[in-house]
C-alpha cells in the first residue's frame, strides 16, 4: 500500500473520533492525533483496532505506543502492510 | 530495580495503612457522617451484600465503580465495611488509585492518602507510566489484595456513565491478574447532577452491588477492550435501573 492510499484510509478511521474535523481535512503527516485533532486520549486503543480489522495487520502495544502523529500510523501501516504481503 | 523498591514501598505501606486504618478510616467516617451529613440508608444491606457477593473468600478483588466526585473511593470503602471489619481483613481495605494532581492540592491529603492506600497515578501518562502503574496493581491483585479502580477513567463529565470515555485499563489489569474477580459498584448521591469535588453536604448516597465475570476470547488489546466494555455496560445498566426505580428525572 502506498503512503497517499494509507493516509486517506487512516484519516477515514480516525474521523469518527476525532473533535477538530477541519485540522483533520488539513491534516499531515505531522498532525498529532491526540493533541491536534482532539482525539480522547482513550479512544486512540480504537483507533490501532480499526487499523488491524482495515488493513489486516497485527500491532502490538509497543508499536501502538509509538503512534503519535498521522504519520506515525501512515508509516507504520505501509510498512506492516508491505511485511504481510 | 525501581520495581523492587516499589514493591517494598507497598508493602511498607500497606502495613503502615492496615495499622493506622482505625484512627484514619474513623476520622475520614466521622468526617463524613457528621461534618458533611452524609448518609448511606441502607448501609447494613449494602455491606451483607458485599460480604455475600465478594467478601467472605479472601483473594484479588476489583473493585470498578462509577465515578462523580473525588471521594468515590472513600464513600465505597465506608459503604463496603465497617472498620473493625477492613483493619482485620487487609484484602477488604481496598486500594485505590487517585490522579495524583488531586492528590497534591494539600500535604494532609498525601498523607491521608498514603494511609488510605492511595497509590497516585499519573493520568493521561505516557505508556511507561501506565505500566508502571499496571505492574503495581498486578502485583496487589497476585497477592490477593482488592483494588478500586474507575473504569470511566475519570469522573464522569456527563453525569452519567460515559462510554465514550472509558479506557481498556481495567480490562488490562485482569488479563495481567487472571483469577481476579470483578464487583460492579453503582454509587450516586440522590442530588448528584453532575460531576464534582465533592457531594453537597447531607447527601444521600445510593450504593449496588453486582458481582460479574467478564470474558473475551481475543487476547491483547482486543480483549482488554472487550472486558472493559462489559464492566461499563454493567454500570450503565445499574445506573438505568436506579433511575428506572427512583424516578429521577433524567
Amino acid at each position: 500500500m502506498d503512503h497517499a492510499a494509507a493516509l486517506e484510509k487512516v484519516t477515514a478511521i480516525i474521523k469518527p473520533f476525532a473533535k477538530h474535523v477541519e485540522a483533520l481535512k488539513a491534516a499531515t503527516d505531522s498532525t498529532r492525533i491526540i493533541e491536534d485533532l482532539g482525539v480522547n486520549s482513550a479512544r486512540l486503543v480504537d483507533i490501532i483496532l480499526a487499523f488491524e480489522d482495515e488493513f489486516g495487520i497485527a500491532i502490538d502495544d509497543e508499536a501502538a505506543d509509538k503512534v503519535r502523529t498521522i504519520g506515525d500510523a501512515v508509516q507504520m501501516i505501509v510498512q506492516k502492510t508491505a511485511t504481510a504481503s | 530495580m525501581a520495581f523492587r523498591i516499589d514493591r517494598l514501598g507497598l508493602r511498607v505501606q500497606e502495613v503502615l495503612a492496615q495499622a493506622m486504618g482505625p484512627l484514619t478510616y474513623g476520622a475520614l467516617t466521622a468526617w463524613m457522617r457528621f461534618a458533611r451529613a452524609y448518609r448511606i440508608p441502607d448501609l447494613q444491606r449494602v455491606r451483607e451484600e458485599f460480604r455475600a457477593q465478594a467478601g467472605t473468600q479472601p483473594g484479588p478483588l476489583l473493585v470498578c465503580a462509577n465515578h462523580l466526585t473525588l471521594i468515590d473511593s472513600l464513600v465505597i470503602q465506608w459503604a463496603l465495611a465497617s472498620n473493625w471489619r477492613f483493619t482485620s481483613r487487609r484484602d477488604v481495605f481496598v486500594w485505590n488509585l487517585p490522579d495524583r494532581r488531586n492528590l497534591a492540592a494539600f500535604w494532609w491529603w498525601r498523607v491521608l492518602g498514603y494511609f488510605g492506600k492511595c497509590i497516585p497515578v499519573v493520568r493521561n501518562g505516557t505508556p511507561d507510566q501506565a505500566r508502571q502503574t499496571l505492574d503495581k496493581v498486578r502485583w496487589l491483585l497476585a497477592r490477593g489484595q482488592s483494588v478500586v479502580i474507575f473504569p470511566e477513567g475519570g469522573r464522569s463529565r456527563v453525569g452519567r456513565v460515559d462510554r465514550q470515555s472509558v479506557t481498556y485499563g481495567v480490562g488490562q489489569i485482569l488479563q495481567a491478574a487472571p483469577g481476579t474477580r470483578v464487583l460492579c459498584v453503582f454509587l450516586r448521591g440522590r442530588g448528584q447532577h453532575v460531576y464534582s469535588d465533592y457531594p453537597a453536604k447531607g447527601e444521600t448516597f445510593v450504593v449496588r452491588l453486582k458481582s460479574i465475570a467478564p470474558i473475551s476470547a481475543s487476547a491483547g488489546m482486543r480483549g482488554a477492550r472487550d472486558v472493559a466494555l462489559q464492566i461499563v455496560g454493567q454500570l450503565s445498566e445499574m445506573e438505568t435501573r436506579y433511575f428506572d426505580d427512583t424516578g429521577v428525572d433524567r
